[in-house]
């Protein structure tokens, strides 16, 4: 052997079982892979999905002056696997950056979110912060790769209301046999406090071959959320706001 | 499966050179025999080296029925501006392909091909995936791009036809001390050129990793395309500044004027360069360990440290004049 054939290291070979196979062969080299940690992540370079980790921790410095995040449940959050995060959103509130700040933060993991446009500064910076495309393909590839990822149900106005939960999205983390944990964000304009909670994940009483799977998934998720909203209540920003009872003060 | 007999393509190059000593010490290699329009870089011991041109169709053919080979190394590929202007770099590796690929199919004891080709195959338009698996459709975007993609395509009919597997390993850019890269050369100018508005990541594979892949794939029988890149990811201006290099940021039509002003100074930026300066170029990596039972040495980062690591070019002038 010559010496720079010495200089790879070889692994056992996985079984050629097609297109399957393959998605369970890179989940498991994923998990046998090392988790990046933000305390060990390299300065001056990006990630292998273009997240710029300085930028991310100046961001998340930044995000510290306006908002106060409190995490809960962020211990039934595999610690090495991949898991999608599904949040719930209110129009114009960035949520999901919000919370994957949060979390990752709280888990010393990096956190990608879903919704970024494809192109532009906009689009660059949103990459440099560990966006990715709301493209199912491409969160599937990240969830097999072990990452953590949160993506937002659609945008609803007032109290505690849930949009509708994307079954795409979620039928990536359904196709790479990856868990879907539930998550509720409240937060009010007029104070500092915000607050992420994390549930256990969301599960299906059925098991579908189809794609039924992800529809009742997605279902089963938005109630999730909505429920845990309804436990959480709202923010209370201290002021006679709270006692108008249409939830002026935006928290939900 | 010890004394296959194995034909390696474009072994004068760099990256040829590499697989062919590479293969020379597998035990389950017997003849080796190799072709390309240069000689090898290096002294190869076991290697049969035949200078053949790319448009000398027969003698390619006959070279290759008469040896018979059981396995197809197919590097012999060339990148615009690598050592070729675009236009003769799609013409060179698309005569070769046609000849090499279609004399292999002539041959009996044909069991498998390993050809080599580039993550610039799944193309960078609109919507295109961040880090495409290799499931991820592929729609090139470059000239580079499509001449790979064509060369997929015609060793998968070829393979098809005759009812043999067929490997494909799409490198990310290859960079390494003697490898004639675009992308290098660009980097190691004094100034480097990055896209102000977005300056994207992107990542490479050094040729010695490039070139295990290449061996590994035809030492098992691979029949899938794998996605070969080094882990990691860098931006332009990033690796400007661990070269100590002047960041140049470029936005709009002076793209035009930094393309001509490099192309002066000795490192012409072709098409897929200027896409990954522009737009980024990632790929998953996850299946190479799986696939070929092998992970990268080094990682982007290290791979570009090195870039800048190696010594320039020094000029000795002759001892005596030649005439």
């Amino acid at each position: 052997m010559s010496d720079s054939m010495g200089r790879v290291v070889r692994l056992p070979l996985a079984t050629r079982a097609g297109p399957a196979g393959d998605a369970l062969a890179r989940t498991a080299a994923s998990i046998g892979s090392s988790v990046a940690r933000l305390s060990e992540e390299p300065r001056g370079v990006v990630d292998d999905w273009g997240r710029d980790p300085d930028l991310a921790r100046m961001m998340v410095a930044l995000t510290h002056l306006r908002w106060n995040v409190t995490v809960g449940g962020d211990q039934q959050l595999p610690k090495r696997k991949g898991a999608l995060i599904c949040i719930n959103a209110r129009p114009l509130a960035q949520s999901t950056v919000l919370a994957s700040f949060a979390v990752s933060d709280a888990t010393d993991r990096p956190v990608r979110y879903v919704g970024r446009p494809d192109g532009g500064p906009i689009g660059a910076l949103a990459q440099r912060l560990g966006a990715l495309l709301a493209e199912p393909e491409e969160v599937a590839g990240a969830l097999a790769n072990g990452q953590l990822v949160v993506m937002s149900a659609a945008a609803a106005n007032g109290g505690r209301r849930v949009g509708t939960v994307d079954r795409s999205l979620i039928g990536a983390a359904v196709a790479t046999r990856t868990s879907v944990y539930p998550a509720a964000v409240v937060s009010s304009p007029m104070t500092r406090d915000a607050r992420v909670e994390v549930g256990a994940p969301s599960r299906v009483r059925a098991t579908r071959r189809g794609p039924l799977a992800e529809l009742e998934l997605a279902d089963r998720v938005r109630n999730d959320i909505t429920t845990m909203l309804d436990e959480l209540g709202d923010i209370a920003t201290g002021t006679t706001l709270d006692w108008l009872p249409f939830g002026v003060s935006g928290g939900n | 499966m010890s004394g296959r007999r194995v034909f390696v393509s474009g072994v004068g190059g760099e990256l040829g050179t590499l697989v062919a000593t590479m293969l020379e010490a597998e035990d389950w290699v017997g003849e080796l025999v190799g072709i390309d329009v240069d000689p090898p870089r290096r002294r190869l011991i076991r290697t049969t080296y035949h200078r053949i041109h790319p448009d000398d169709h027969d003698h390619i053919v006959s070279t290759i029925v008469d040896f018979d080979p059981h396995v197809l190394v197919h590097v012999g590929v060339w990148e615009p501006n690598a050592r070729a202007t675009p236009r003769q770099a799609a013409l060179l590796t698309d005569m070769a392909a046609t000849s090499i690929i279609g004399a292999a199919a002539e041959c009996p004891a044909l069991e498998h091909i390993v050809v080599r080709s580039g993550i610039e195959i799944y193309g960078r338009g609109a919507g295109a995936l961040t880090r495409p698996t290799e499931r991820a459709t592929t729609q090139p975007t470059s000239e580079w791009g499509r001449t790979v993609a064509e060369i997929e395509q015609t060793a998968t009919r070829v393979a098809e036809r005759v009812g043999v597997n067929v490997g494909t390993l799409r490198l990310a850019p290859v960079i390494g001390p003697h490898v004639p890269s675009p992308l290098g050369r660009l980097l190691r100018l004094p100034a480097v050129p990055f896209s102000a508005l977005t300056d994207p990541a992107f990542a490479v594979i050094e040729d010695t990793d490039a070139a295990c892949a290449i061996v590994a794939a035809a030492r098992v029988g691979l029949d899938r395309p794998v996605n070969v890149v080094a882990s990691g990811a860098i931006t332009a201006l990033q690796a400007s500044r661990r070269g100590n290099r002047l960041p140049v940021p470029i936005a709009g039509p002076p793209w035009a004027a930094a393309r001509a002003a490099s192309y002066l100074l000795g490192a012409p930026i072709p098409d897929h360069v200027l896409e990954t300066l522009q737009r980024g170029r990632l790929a998953d990596n996850s299946a190479m360990k799986p696939l070929l039972g092998l992970v990268p040495q080094s990682d982007t980062r290290t791979v570009i440290d090195r870039l800048y690591r190696w010594p320039t070019v020094i000029r000795q002038p002759a001892r005596a004049p030649a005439a």
